[in-house]
């Protein structure tokens, strides 16, 4: 009974995202190019898009990122090269991060907790570059977003 | 040479005076870094285990007790001496069983001081001696707070001269004290801060890092930059007026106050789960009310006094309960002036929601008032801008009507609701006035 319902929504879901994203423009479909097409939609209000881009980097690169993340015991360190070296890993969790931010700003609490959690449980040694010069996790930006959307429903 | 003063004579007796009547016989209890047994860093006062659950701040401290803190930071040494309930902070403080985070203030370059000269390097390590032996023995203190951001809050940390002279300052007030830590406090987690305390200064006992956005990973960034000793997360709150979304001229977009509440909890839980093996606590910021950026950005309280969602959501993380009265929540804050760029004496409509938890009826204010123009940095004091009474044409409970000042410039709207037991909430937006 369940499943007749989720189904229609499901397919209503990956159907307009799949049409919006064909509408998209990913250069040249690198993970970085998709990234900074992500962050840029985000940067600009333009949430709907940065969920689709952040999807489609999400989509074409998980798998490398996942068989990153698996070869590494701890998170890479060092000079901007070597971290740089794990692209996939980076790209697709500074993503994820990117579609839980794009996907609070649109109210959707709950979606937004799934690509978190799939962040923090599944590449949490992801980086990203701040200008300000150094590294940052988006995994535990995702943790700290996780603990203040449980705290957004606490009656 | 100095000359013997007979009015600075008596008033040194009877500063000593003062400070044995205050302090009483009461021995401090002495402070120390351990580990528990799991290997993680915990500080032990009077030999039992300390958690800081803290604010940074001087007022409002039966509240602080009332919703579980057990501890308050301060910046400079004249704070303890402030009057609080007809008594030193200090003495209030140990009445209450909280302790204190004694700051002394170490000099910032950006106010004047310079670290290439003797004289004034010889100055600060004599206050700093006066400091410690003054206070060294009160038993509401817990650490010496030697410094906050005098490496500079936009600087990257590379001059050795400051983190060199931190080094001689712990000395000395090891040498006045050994029964209390010394922490220092630098402004972000920037790995090369780090890496200039590692390398030049090692009496330090307890790094401490203010930090806003990125809060809750800032211990996992001080070990990542190869810290291996106890850490307090000593400022945090809110993501920071540099950190955020700004208008389309350049103001900074305030986060609602549900976003500052949950930022407040989820800071203080990600640092406990994630930081557990340096971790000795952390103090929120700030238990009062300051303009910074605007009169409401930092601040867990209204100048008026009531509280703010930030405070139920500290006491939420420090005793998974929820205080017995709650602030309202907002839950609708809108209007067609939000971020918007409008003509001189247009009138706009504000509407705002919002609902209390415990059934208390609450009463709205609004206000408009100029963007702040006198910015610092640091945190430095500004001066509050002015306020435009004559903007509220009308106001009706949860709505208001605005006319827009004729005078062209950038402005912000504030809505505070209140419950009447002492609890509140304030939103805000901006606004920009040109002539057409």
């Amino acid at each position: 009974m369940k499943h007749t319902l989720l189904l229609p929504l499901i397919i209503a879901i990956f159907t307009s995202l799949s049409a919006q994203a064909q509408q998209l423009d990913f250069g040249d479909r690198t993970s970085a190019t998709i990234a900074g097409k992500a962050w840029g939609a985000l940067n600009s209000k333009n949430y709907p898009d940065a969920v689709a881009y952040a999807q489609e980097c999400v989509k074409m690169y998980e798998k490398q990122a996942v068989e990153m993340q698996n070869g590494l015991k701890e998170p890479v360190t060092g000079d901007k090269e070597a971290v740089a070296k794990m692209w996939a890993l980076n790209d697709v969790g500074t993503c994820l991060f990117i579609m839980g931010q794009a996907l609070e700003k649109q109210n959707k609490g709950t979606e937004a907790l799934a690509a978190y959690k799939q962040l923090v449980e599944k590449i949490p040694f992801a980086q990203c570059w701040d200008p300000k010069g150094w590294f940052w996790k988006p995994a535990e930006g995702a943790k700290t977003r996780m603990k203040a959307l449980e705290f957004d429903s606490l009656k | 040479m100095k000359s013997f003063s007979p009015a600075r004579f008596l008033s040194s007796v009877a500063i000593v005076c003062a400070t044995m009547f205050h302090f009483g016989s009461a021995s401090a209890g002495e402070v120390k870094v351990g580990k528990d047994d799991k290997g993680h860093f915990i500080l032990l006062r009077d030999g039992k285990p300390y958690f800081i659950r803290g604010a940074g701040g001087s007022s409002h401290l039966l509240l602080l007790k009332e919703h579980g803190g057990n501890s308050i930071r301060t910046w400079g040494i004249e704070t303890l001496e402030q009057q609080v309930d007809g008594k030193w902070l200090i003495d209030r403080c140990a009445e209450l069983g909280i302790t204190v985070a004694a700051g002394i203030y170490v000099g910032h370059e950006r106010h004047g001081f310079n670290y290439s000269d003797p004289a004034q390097i010889k100055r600060q390590r004599e206050t700093v001696r006066a400091a410690v032996r003054k206070y060294k023995d009160h038993p509401a203190l817990l650490v010496w707070g030697l410094g906050n951001e005098m490496e500079g809050p936009t600087s990257d940390g590379r001059d050795p001269r400051i983190w060199k002279e931190l080094n001689e300052l712990a000395a000395i007030v090891k040498a006045e004290d050994p029964a209390h830590p010394v922490m220092t406090v630098i402004a972000g987690a920037a790995p090369t801060k780090v890496k200039g305390i590692l390398e030049h200064y090692p009496n330090l006992d307890i790094l401490g890092v203010n930090s806003y956005a990125g809060a809750g990973g800032a211990a996992a960034a001080v070990k990542a930059a190869g810290w291996k000793k106890p850490f307090v997360l000593a400022e945090f709150g809110p993501s920071g007026h540099w950190e955020v979304p700004k208008t389309k001229w350049g103001a900074p977009i305030e986060p609602s106050s549900r976003d500052k509440a949950a930022a407040y909890f989820s800071t203080q839980k990600t640092m406990i789960e994630d930081a557990a093996d340096i971790s000795l606590g952390s103090y929120c910021f700030v238990w009062g009310q300051k303009q910074e950026t605007t009169s409401t950005w930092y601040g867990m309280f209204l100048k008026t006094g009531e509280k703010l969602p930030q405070v139920d959501a500290m006491c939420r993380a420090w005793t998974d309960q929820w205080p017995a009265n709650r602030c309202p929540r907002v839950t609708r804050f809108e209007s067609e002036l939000k971020e918007a760029v409008i003509a001189p004496g247009q009138l706009c409509t504000v509407r705002a929601e919002a609902t209390d938890p415990d059934g208390d009826d609450l009463k709205w204010e609004w206000t408009v008032t100029a963007e702040s123009t006198d910015l610092k940095v640091g945190g430095d004091k500004e001066a509050e801008p002015p306020s435009f009474p004559d903007a509220i044409v009308s106001a009706e409970k949860n709505q208001a009507v605005i006319r827009t000042p004729a005078k062209p410039g950038n402005y912000r709207v504030f809505a505070i609701v209140r419950d009447g037991k002492g609890g509140a909430s304030a939103e805000n937006f901006c606004f920009r006035v040109e002539a057409r």
